[in-house]
């Protein structure tokens, strides 16, 4: 017990001298390494002590080093503060969990705008202080009370080229249409996106698709039902496709490239109807950095910070400032390139906030 | 003070604050589920009402003891073969069994489920040999469906169901089965009489380990079922942490819960429980 | 079951068991009386416990042949051998009670329940356990076991009972009691008896006759009487009894401790050896006396205590006598 409480100190210790500088780190990991403790949970149970960094709450893996080169680095230098992370996943029952235990140790979530509607009212969520946070630094209507969009992705699709090749479907309904297209299909399975798809290819206008009529987009889900598989991850979504157990699967638009590259352009992005959904900066009620992290907020919404973050994670922005500045090898991936936007709906995170959790059980019922 | 002493002995007193803690920290949860499922989101038995009400939720609940039942009934059917195997070999044969037993148990669930998708997927192994010496031409269908769901289960759940049987079956002596056959029964005869009824108790041990284990699978059912196949524990987790129907969540933990209680009960009526958890039979 | 059987005559001819390269058993021929009670003695390892697997049927006999009242049994599989059995620590079935266990072997045939009822009572009154048939093996004490066991084997009239070390689980006072209940059994109801064991006084207390084994082989077969009188080697002598074996004119002889005299002090001029007493036992019904002989000899003689009791001493000078025909000469090697 002594020894795991020494460890610990001596990390922190050196957590404190790797921000200040003083150890690189390489030292700093393997000394991490060397106790079998974990980076995060030092600088997790560090978090708490003192305001002079935001805790930012994301899914681990690539995003860590994205947001701290992309939004981190710009933040430090602006206010003197650092940035640290809890990557276990800002899913909606953990924030309410976390809130409503009363030990706050995030400061910012990389969630969905959707959240920002079904957690604000209930007291989840810290209002979003828009003297500081520009409502014009992203697309109208997604800058909400309990939270603001900073980057967009997209429900799109891919096809099998060998399928298809000749006469390739173009759209959500030639998705949903079997007989011409036979093959399986994927779909995400916590209805979001799925839903919208289903209701465009049953010939519901992009712009007229809220509210959603659920039993028209589940009877045409459940039309495909013998010929399509569900995913619940990226990586499953990506793995569906790649292993040929589908012949068109509905993605994250940001995989598009991964998967043409993986499958050296046997299957390819179709961006027509692609759906833009919102990611949002929520922060939980009572986050321990206080204000301070508002400002982090402004400064993902700045146009090198959105660029970096497309450049690194493939999200795109949301700040219509940064449209125009979309790479050139991004525009069939970026969901708001010049290429792609006149193409696109756009979701509506207040439906989805209001109507997200009864969503998701129908379509569970549906299609199990 | 002087009654008191008389009737419980002085050593609870000594171990009352770790009884106290402990009861506590297992109690105290279950308390909250239930708590929660009366309460959230109203006060009132509406989650539990909504079993009635909803096809749903009947239908997960179903699928969940189908799905149960048949991974149990093979797990355990296959496990008696194997630990009988194990039993009845040779001392070498049967230390490279229990190892590579024990070493399926060291291989996480994540990685045998997707071993199972590429040795069984549309595109796996099995497919393409079928497909390429002309066996078949289209793919079966082994995988993202109730029956890949249930072959993995019952991959994953064969060793738990092995280690009751081979307790069970190591502790009988070999001297009762040739006195059976020294009587005059048949192998059938002996195997009906003596040795299923020896090993009962290690087979009700195993049935009620992997049922009650197989209840809270999710990583298996969600990957091979393909979105498709909706067991208990997966949906109570949407419920927790995407749909925040906590009221739901807990009114089926505690449901299966209470079904896992009840069964215990059920059995209890039939046999000493002692015996199956390693007590005697005298 | 009281009746005398019809059956019950074992021919054993050149009966071999080989595991592998070891002969477990080699070339052993012998002729079972039917009715007789013959036991198969020897220490372990000698090949008895094998021997009588091969009897009962759960081991096959590399060479050789076993048949029963001439036909032979070596193809017949145990559970169509219809001889009865007595496992070593009984091995009972622990789930079933005492009446549902002797019931068994007539169960397993499909008899009328009337029928297994009736055996069942015959047998409980046999070993005298009719008030335990409702209980469970695990209730019973050891020598009720023991009982449970025999009467199991007997229930469905075998013609030859195989006992194998029946009473090795029994503490030294029970076990007497139960020998002689197994003998007024087995004189009551007539069945060939094959009993192993490796005690020496329960074979000589209870055999008609005794075959004493070493190395997978017969060493010498014969009543109780004669293997302890007339001895044919070393081995027999000393496996069945105490024996002292003088040397005499390049031969051996072997000489029963309780057929020594030994008379203090004087030099009797019938003395066949002399020596200092330098080890007294006492054992109650007699005492046993370690003489060191002149010739660096231990001789051991057994003497009535209510006779002699008093009159040797450690350290005695003592004269030792005997008959010329209480020394038996032996067979060398």
């Amino acid at each position: 017990m002594h020894d795991k409480q020494f460890m610990k100190e001596t990390l922190q210790d050196s957590a404190k001298a790797y921000q200040e500088g003083r150890l690189d780190r390489r030292t700093f990991l393997a000394l991490c390494g060397a106790s079998g403790i974990a980076l995060t949970a030092v600088m997790a149970g560090d978090a708490e002590a003192a305001a002079d960094h935001v805790v930012m709450w994301n899914w681990g893996g690539q995003s860590e080093e994205c947001h701290s080169s992309a939004i981190g680095d710009a933040f430090t230098a602006n206010t003197g503060k650092g940035l640290k992370f809890d990557t276990s996943g800002p899913l909606e029952g953990k924030i309410k969990e976390m809130v409503d235990s009363g030990n706050v140790t995030a400061d910012v979530a990389d969630g969905d705008l959707f959240n920002a509607v079904s957690l604000g009212p209930t007291g989840h969520l810290e209002p979003i202080d828009y003297s500081v946070v520009s409502r014009d630094k992203t697309l109208p209507g997604y800058a909400l009370e309990f939270g603001v969009s900073i980057i967009l992705y997209g429900y799109a699709f891919v096809y099998d080229t060998k399928a298809y090749g000749d006469n390739p479907p173009q759209n959500w309904a030639d998705f949903f249409d079997t007989a011409k297209f036979p093959g399986m299909r994927s779909l995400y399975k916590w209805a979001n996106g799925s839903l919208e798809a289903a209701l465009m290819a049953d010939g519901v206008a992009g712009d007229a698709l809220y509210p959603l009529d659920m039993d028209r987009a589940l009877t045409k889900i459940q039309s495909i039902k013998e010929d399509s598989l569900y995913w619940g991850s990226g990586s499953e979504a990506h793995s569906m496709v790649v292993n040929g157990e589908v012949s068109m699967g509905m993605i994250w638009q940001n995989r598009g490239r991964n998967i043409e590259n993986d499958t050296d352009g046997r299957y390819k992005l179709v961006n027509n109807q692609a759906m833009a959904m919102p990611g949002a900066y929520i922060v939980p009620k009572g986050n321990p950095a206080g204000s301070s992290v508002m400002q982090f907020i402004a400064t993902a919404q700045e146009v090198p910070a959105q660029l970096a973050l497309l450049d690194c994670l493939g999200m795109t922005p949301s700040n219509p400032e940064a449209f125009g500045q979309i790479p050139e090898d991004q525009q069939d991936y970026a969901i708001t390139s010049a290429k792609n936007i006149d193409k696109i709906v756009y979701n509506d995170p207040e439906w989805w906030g209001k109507n997200g959790g009864d969503a998701v059980n129908a379509f569970l019922d549906a299609i199990s | 003070m002087q009654t008191f002493n008389r009737s419980i002995h002085p050593g609870w007193l000594i171990i009352a604050p770790l009884l106290v803690l402990v009861v506590t920290l297992y109690l105290g949860p279950i308390m909250n589920i239930l708590w929660l499922s009366f309460t959230d989101p109203e006060p009132g038995l509406g989650n539990y009402a909504k079993l009635g009400e909803s096809d749903a939720l009947l239908r997960i609940v179903w699928t969940t003891v189908r799905i149960c039942i048949v991974t149990t009934l093979f797990s355990v059917g296959l496990g008696y073969s194997i630990a009988y195997a194990m039993v009845h070999c040779d001392q070498r044969q049967k230390n490279y069994m229990l190892t590579l037993l024990l070493v399926s148990f060291w291989i996480s669930i994540l990685v045998r489920t997707f071993s199972w998708l590429m040795l069984l997927g549309r595109k796996g192994l099995v497919n393409g040999t079928l497909e390429n010496i002309g066996l078949i031409a289209e793919p079966i269908a082994f995988m993202r469906n109730e029956l890949g769901v249930l072959i993995g289960m019952i991959h994953y759940m064969i060793p738990y169901a092995v280690l009751p049987l081979l307790v069970s079956m190591q502790s009988i002596d070999t001297r009762i089965m040739d006195a059976s056959r020294n009587l005059g029964a048949s192998g059938s005869q002996s195997f009906l009489r003596i040795y299923l009824p020896l090993t009962l108790p290690g087979l009700v041990a195993s049935t009620l380990l992997v049922f009650i284990l197989s209840l809270g699978f999710y990583v298996t059912p969600a990957v091979l079922g393909g979105g498709k196949v909706l067991m208990v524990a997966e949906y109570i987790s949407v419920q927790l942490l995407v749909t925040l129907k906590w009221g739901t969540a807990a009114m089926l933990a505690a449901l299966m819960l209470f079904g896992v209680l009840a069964m215990l009960w059920l059995m209890s009526k039939f046999m000493k429980l002692s015996t199956v958890f390693g007590g005697t039979t005298r | 079951m009281a009746e005398p059987l019809e059956i019950g005559s074992l021919q054993i001819r050149n009966v071999s068991k080989i595991f592998g390269t070891f002969k477990a058993v080699s070339d052993v021929s012998l002729n079972v009386q039917k009715g007789e009670f013959l036991t198969l003695l020897g220490p372990s390892g000698s090949g008895k416990t094998t021997l009588l697997m091969m009897l009962a049927g759960f081991l096959d006999v590399s060479e050789g042949d076993i048949a029963l009242d001439g036909a032979s049994i070596a193809g017949v599989p145990a559970e169509k051998r219809n001889f009865g059995m007595v496992f070593q620590g009984y091995a009972l079935f622990p789930h079933m009670n005492v009446r549902d266990n002797i019931g068994y072997a007539l169960s397993v045939r499909n008899r009328a329940v009337a029928e297994i009822e009736a055996c069942v009572d015959e047998m409980l009154d046999l070993v005298q356990l009719q008030q335990f048939a409702d209980r469970k093996p695990g209730q019973l004490s050891g020598g009720q076991q023991q009982r449970v066991a025999l009467a199991r084997a007997l229930c469905f009239a075998p013609p030859v009972l195989l006992l194998d070390e029946p009473l090795g689980a029994l503490d030294k006072k029970l076990r007497v009691e139960v020998q002689e209940q197994l003998k007024v059994i087995h004189r009551r109801i007539g069945t060939t008896f094959i009993y192993v064991t490796h005690d020496q006084e329960e074979a000589l207390s209870m055999s008609d006759r005794i075959v004493i084994m070493r190395d997978g082989a017969i060493e010498q077969v014969g009543t109780p009487k004669e293997l302890y009188e007339r001895p044919k080697n070393k081995f027999t002598a000393s496996f069945l009894g105490k024996s002292n074996f003088i040397h005499h004119n390049d031969k051996v002889y072997a000489l029963r401790p309780e057929k020594i005299d030994l008379i203090v002090g004087v030099d009797h001029q019938d003395a066949r050896m002399n020596g200092t007493v330098s080890s007294i036992t006492y054992f109650g019904s007699m005492q046993r006396v370690i003489v060191d002989t002149k010739e660096g000899q231990k001789i051991e003689i057994d003497i009535d205590v209510w006779r002699n009791a008093n009159e040797v001493k450690l350290g005695d000078a003592v004269d030792l006598l005997w008959a010329d025909e209480a020394a038996v000469e032996l067979q060398m090697g």
